[in-house]
């Protein structure tokens, strides 16, 4: 998709709220997955029909990017996480440094979600994998909360995944 | 990593009576090994039980994929050696995501089933979420709101507080104290999604947007620790089958130093003049018409007691009496009509009570209504007001 094609989509979200931290510190402690995902899901969903069940809901998922960007992040540069909304939806833009052998592992994870086989790979991968890889999460993702995450590869080192999620209809 | 915070964040239990494994909290660890006592706990529950075991994950608030692979795992594995046992997991219709991802273990092993937890699993709900009554709801709020805005800050009811009104219903008294005495935040909680419907259009038809409205269950709440200031709860203790476990929530999402404010009924004593006996043998009967769905119209007098267990101090009780000669006696009138409908026609029915003794019981209803009426008629609905602070 070239830039042209892709502004006005981008257009239509509006910016709700942003974080920045060094990755090093992000790094630093396991925990801050769930500290952030659950303040930015409560500060984002005060004004949602359901308030306290969307901020559930969108924590879980966030929970669960910030936890890839954790497993696979390198510790040079700075995490960014930034959201926004269109309607029923919320987009997230999680940014974070890469290692550049990992970058064709999100390529094929993202594409993962898109094919017709993701749901049987999802089951596949609970009933055999002993732990969840990273692309299962986002398989996981896309199944159980609906998303449509696509990667940006605009700023070497970092990425960016993309992810919409539609949890107020889900919610409400 | 601290696993000491992972730990102090979530609870696993076996109860080898009811061959339930629950969980509870919020479960995101970083690898199966932090929670490595709770998958041997469930693998040693597995060993333990005969038939069916219960996987109960309502008061699961948040499960990473790594929590949920790790039990997954366990379940799966089990499946393939005990085809003998079934596994049955009970969800929350609260929180959504755990039906979704629970459910995929069916379509891998039918052993699992998921069930979704919800008022029907509550004896008397289906009477009182009935959406017939949202009119008589707003007309009785009406009439005790006329005594309950002075004795709220008597209560400690101040402007400025983070409140939270658990059962909710019809959300038009988050909408009273809104106007009276602006709060800086309210959390309207209820369990029918109905009267959820209806209180948020009513607010977004006066322009509140302010107002968080949310679909949770009260014994369970998503709501977490120490937020709210002054917690009200009202005319729901007394038709919950297990009012401690209620006022065990309402304690937990209190701050140190804040109140909880409960109203309930003692429904026997409901009196008018004239025709009195016709009308206190009726509402003897509506106490114990209650009881037999599990539910406690007596409960008003109990509440110092109910709120003295739970843990508060500085506890306070006093009593009004709603009546005819507030307001308009009609408004007294049609919510006894819409009593008579429902514990008459509805739950005395259901009951299997022969029709001479619901004539008798109507007969009550329909005399409390002629006294609400007479020119020089006096009917009064006794209700009990009482708080407890949360200790520092």
């Amino acid at each position: 998709m070239n830039l042209a094609e892709k502004e006005p989509v981008e257009a239509a979200f509006e910016p709700l709220l942003q974080f920045e931290m060094e990755m090093g510190a992000f790094l630093s402690d396991w925990q801050h997955c769930d500290q952030v995902s659950s303040f930015m899901a409560r500060m984002i969903s005060h004004n949602r029909t359901d308030p306290v069940r969307h901020s559930n809901f969108f924590s879980s998922a966030l929970n669960e990017l910030l936890e890839v960007s954790f497993r696979g992040g390198s510790p040079d540069g700075q995490i960014g996480c930034a959201v926004y909304r269109q309607g029923a939806k919320e987009r997230v833009k999680l940014t974070f440094p890469c290692p550049p052998g990992q970058r064709q592992f999100y390529r094929e994870a993202v594409s993962k979600t898109r094919r017709g086989n993701a749901y049987a790979r999802y089951l596949d991968a609970i009933s055999t994998d002993l732990a969840p890889s990273r692309d299962v999460v986002l398989l996981e993702l896309a199944i159980n909360f609906d998303a449509d995450i696509r990667l940006e590869e605009s700023d070497p080192p970092s990425i960016t995944l993309v992810v919409d999620l539609p949890l107020e209809g889900i919610v409400s | 990593m601290s696993t000491s915070n992972l730990a102090a964040q979530f609870q696993a239990d076996f109860d080898p009576n009811s061959q339930e494994f629950s969980l509870a909290g919020v479960i995101r660890p970083h690898s199966a090994d932090e929670i490595a006592t709770s998958l041997s706990m469930l693998r040693e529950a597995i060993d333990n039980v005969r038939g069916v075991l219960y996987i109960n994950v309502k008061r699961l608030v948040q499960m990473n994929n790594t929590a949920f692979h790790a039990f997954a795992r366990v379940l799966l594995d089990a499946c393939r050696v005990r085809s003998d046992l079934r596994f049955v997991v009970v969800t929350s219709s609260v929180v959504g995501w755990t039906e979704r991802m629970f459910g995929h273990l069916n379509r891998i092993e039918p052993q699992v089933t998921v069930e979704v937890y919800d008022s029907k699993f509550y004896p008397g709900q289906s009477f009182v979420e009935n959406t017939s009554f949202i009119p008589i709801l707003r007309t009785q709020t009406k009439m005790t709101w006329r005594h309950e805005r002075t004795i709220l800050p008597r209560h400690g009811m101040r402007p400025g507080m983070a409140m939270a009104d658990i059962c909710c219903g019809i959300g038009d008294f988050a909408l009273l104290v809104r106007k009276e005495f602006q709060p800086g935040r309210i959390v309207a909680l209820d369990h029918s999604r109905a009267s959820l419907a209806y209180a948020r259009d009513v607010a977004a038809g006066f322009g509140i947007a302010d107002i968080e409205y949310t679909y949770g269950d009260a014994s369970e709440m998503l709501l977490e620790d120490n937020q709210f200031d002054f917690v009200t709860c009202r005319h729901s203790l007394q038709i919950f089958n297990q009012p401690d476990v209620l006022l065990k929530e309402l304690y937990r999402i209190c701050k140190p130093g804040g109140r909880v404010y409960i109203t309930n009924e003692k429904n026997s004593h409901c009196l008018g003049e004239p025709r009195s006996k016709s009308i206190q043998w009726t509402y003897n009967e509506v106490a114990k018409l209650f009881s037999h769905f599990e539910m406690d119209v007596e409960l008003g007098p109990k509440s110092r007691r109910y709120l003295a267990d739970a843990g508060f101090d500085d506890i306070l009780v006093e009593s009004f009496m709603v009546t005819n000669l507030d307001g308009d006696p009609q408004d007294f009138a049609d919510v006894i009509t819409a009593w008579e409908n429902v514990y008459a026609g509805e739950m005395a029915v259901k009951r299997g009570d022969p029709p001479e003794f619901i004539e008798r019981f109507r007969q009550g209803f329909r005399d409390h209504i002629f006294a609400a009426l007479h020119p020089k008629g006096y009917a009064g609905w006794p209700i009990w007001a009482a708080s407890g602070r949360k200790p520092l």
